[in-house]
């Protein structure tokens, strides 16, 4: 019997500092992901910090404007008619036909792309409007109702609207055949891609080719 | 003792323990929600739907208590009572004397149990079914491990051989059988009880109603009521509160008005105070989504087709009860529909949705995917969509030590006589910080109202609440049927379920037994309600 006892206490002394071994800790966050968040300034931050200004993809090796709602130039309820001038002086789009406060006049597209370089967010320039591709590159499925289909985790305050592209010289088709030409857009809830006249106000999700520094020979 | 009275005697001993087992693991894992300094325990505890298991595993014990008291009654009448007078010593007079403290254990908990279950003295009903399971616990110890150490492997030879005897087979299968029949039986009859039945008072579609919070229209005086206590939360009176529910409904909205008891009325939600470092916000729990002091009142009402147990099988209790998702920071536990049926949750808050004069329409579906840039995931709890409008909360990004707030309150915010808990958008600036004047110790709400209410799917549901001299009332509405997937339509049968949160952000009180509408109209051809209006005034709302 006293044999047993001892056994018997040797097995609680066990089961004991298996419960302790075994406590719970704390959620713990996973590295694996495509995006990266990147700061203002340009530095790399794990998937739980913050506030972030942009985001690396991984997989495309791009770096995306991140929108905020605090009221800077990168705000998600800005929008911007379409707009464009290039190096040679030539002129495309409709100018300052969006609604933004950082504008003394209204907003076009090319303002922010303007800003954005001028700013240096998160320390890169090269910002300019994606390419409809880039921006299709984004989608993916969301099982949360009524939200964007994207990574809205590292992409928040995406509306329900339609975002520009660079593709311009789109024929308009159907109420806006007669404006001629436009560019295409995409919507993040639905995926549908539209070509709008260049007039109308959209939203606008800037992307650079410039990783920020020490982020391209992480992959 | 013939062999056969002892075959019988085996078979519920070992069914109870397995019952008994469950039914302590179970309930443990249940009581943790309530006595946190049970969570070394986790470990070892089973996670998931605990409350069904519980009640399934509780019956059977009662069933196996059942049996064995008929089985004394039985052998009391066949055994000589000479042999029983025969006096006792050694282990056999502690084993007596154990096994009366396992009975007293045993009734303690067979009582507490239905009459907690059928909410009598539901205060002390509860702290005599803890400290009896914890005694059952204690119990297990005396008897099984003071057996083992008297007999060793011999025992489990003792216990289980003369049930596989060849000829003892065939009983042995019966009587198992038996013991299944009838605590299935059992389960099934507490199932089929699992709600209390709430009539609807009929209203014309021309009756006024306000959401006002104030009660004072004359129907309410008219409607039946019902009153839940809820039990299990943070902050309340031995953390429960009673809760009085009154409905009334006409042709296309149904009307709701709960009233539960709160003394202290909290309207402080993560403010942000000035220091010396910078802004920063209040908190004594938030970091780990457990939030009791700086926190907000709140109110949930969850909605269901059917009244199972556990809030219609929407609660998963441990620390990560689905293993294949993130665990919870809390230890608590998640909520989720599994079944592919969607139950429906208003959840109102007294700073973030009253003023609106909404509650945030959610609701339980399925689990959500993971995302590696969220700290928190809430498992098969949803917001429904919305279009636009509701809060937003005043931080430009949330950290433990020092914030930068989104918008500053407009210059004369400090002469104010009065604050809100809030901060109305149109009344405030966006933070820049040569704006930031504030003296060190101003205290700021963490709570930005846009300009509009909830828009779309989270908007359907009106709320608005009022404290007065410790007691919340809260009136609610919304259509019968609002047409959309997230939400349960209102109707005869629907199971409803409350729980009051007191300045706390996820522990919340609760209750077993669903509370099921009866809407006792007769559509006309038109669709008006046709049905009489009581004429007595409800006395338990004076």
């Amino acid at each position: 019997m006293k044999q047993r006892a001892l056994y018997s206490l040797l097995i609680l002394l066990l089961f004991s500092c298996l419960l302790a071994w075994l406590q719970p800790s704390t959620p713990a966050v996973s590295q694996a992901s495509r995006w990266q968040k990147i700061s203002p300034q340009g530095q790399r931050l794990t998937p739980w910090q913050g506030p972030w200004a942009c985001v690396w993809d991984k997989q495309n090796k791009r770096l995306w404007e991140v929108k905020t709602d605090n009221e800077n130039i990168h705000d998600g309820y800005w929008s911007y008619s379409w707009w464009q001038q290039t190096e040679a002086g030539l002129e495309r789009g409709a100018a300052n036909l969006g609604d933004c406060y950082f504008e003394s006049t209204r907003c076009d597209s090319q303002d922010l792309v303007r800003r954005a370089n001028q700013q240096r967010l998160c320390n890169v320039a090269g910002w300019r409007l994606p390419q409809i591709e880039e921006l299709q590159s984004l989608l993916q499925s969301n099982d949360r109702a009524q939200q964007a289909k994207m990574a809205v985790d590292y992409f928040p305050h995406i509306k329900a609207g339609d975002y520009w592209s660079a593709d311009h010289s789109q024929a308009l088709a159907g109420a806006y055949q007669h404006l001629g030409q436009g560019a295409l857009a995409i919507n993040f809830y639905s995926g549908d891609i539209t070509p709008l006249p260049y007039r109308n106000a959209a939203f606008v999700l800037l992307v650079s080719d410039q990783a920020p520094a020490g982020v391209e020979m992480t992959q | 003792m013939t062999r056969k009275s002892r075959n019988v005697f085996l078979i519920i001993h070992l069914v109870a323990i397995f019952a008994a087992t469950a039914a302590l693991l179970t309930g443990l894992r249940i009581a943790s929600l309530s006595h946190t300094y049970l969570h070394w325990l986790s470990p070892v505890l089973p996670q998931g739907n605990m409350h069904k298991w519980h009640l399934l595993a509780t019956t059977c014990f009662m069933v196996c208590v059942l049996a064995y008291f008929i089985f004394r009654l039985y052998q009391a009448k066949v055994t000589h009572s000479k042999a029983m007078r025969q006096p006792l010593a050694g282990f056999k007079k502690y084993h007596l004397w154990v096994n009366r403290f396992g009975y007293i254990t045993v009734l303690g908990l067979i009582c507490s149990g239905p009459l907690l279950w059928l909410q009598m003295w539901p205060v002390t009903m509860a702290q005599i079914h803890y400290y009896a399971a914890l005694s059952l616990l204690l119990y297990l110890l005396l008897h099984s491990y003071v057996y083992v150490l008297q007999y060793g492997r011999l025992l489990i030879q003792r216990l289980l051989t003369p049930l596989v005897q060849p000829h003892s087979q065939r009983a042995t299968a019966m009587a198992l059988l038996l013991l299944a029949i009838t605590s299935t039986g059992l389960y099934q009859l507490v199932t089929a009880n699992n709600s209390q039945e709430l009539k609807l008072l009929a209203l014309t579609n021309t009756t006024p109603v306000h959401i006002d919070g104030q009660a004072n229209e004359d129907f309410w005086q008219h409607a039946p009521s019902i009153t839940i206590h809820t039990s299990g939360g943070a902050n309340f009176i031995d953390g429960s509160t009673n809760v009085t529910i009154k409905a009334a409904a006409n042709a296309n909205e149904s009307y709701f008005l709960f009233r539960w008891f709160d003394p202290t009325q909290s309207l402080q939600h993560l403010p942000l105070v000035k220091t010396p470092q910078g802004w920063k916000v209040q908190q004594n729990g938030f970091y780990h989504f457990d939030e009791t002091e700086f926190y907000e009142d709140k109110f949930a009402v969850l909605l269901s087709k059917q009244c199972g147990h556990g809030g219609d099988n929407t609660t998963h209790l441990g620390l990560q009860p689905f293993a294949d998702k993130p665990a919870n920071w809390h230890g608590k536990g998640y909520h989720a529909s599994l079944d592919g049926k969607v139950r429906d949750l208003w959840h109102w808050k007294a700073v973030r949705t009253d003023h609106k004069r909404q509650a945030d329409d959610n609701h339980f579906g399925p689990l959500l995917q993971m995302r590696s840039g969220e700290r928190r995931y809430t498992a098969g709890y949803h917001a429904d969509g919305k279009e636009s409008g509701g809060y937003v909360m005043n931080w430009q990004w949330y950290s433990p030590s020092t914030v930068t707030p989104k918008r500053l309150p407009n210059p004369d915010y400090l002469t104010q006589p009065h604050h809100a808990a809030f901060l109305p958008w149109f009344d405030s600036q966006p933070y820049q910080p040569e704006l930031d004047h504030f003296p060190l110790g101003t205290q700021l709400p963490s709570v930005l109202y846009r300009s509009n209410q909830f828009e779309g799917d989270r908007g359907h549901v009106a709320a608005k609440g009022q404290w007065q001299q410790g007691y919340w009332t809260l009136e609610i509405a919304r259509k019968h049927n609002t047409g959309s997937a997230h939400d349960v339509e209102l109707a005869n049968g629907t199971c409803l379920w409350v729980s009051a949160f007191d300045s706390s952000q996820t522990a919340h009180t609760r209750h077993q037994r669903a509370v099921q509408l009866h809407y006792p109209e007769q559509r006309d051809a038109a669709g008006a309600v046709e049905f009489a209006m009581a004429t007595t005034p409800s006395k338990e709302w004076q």
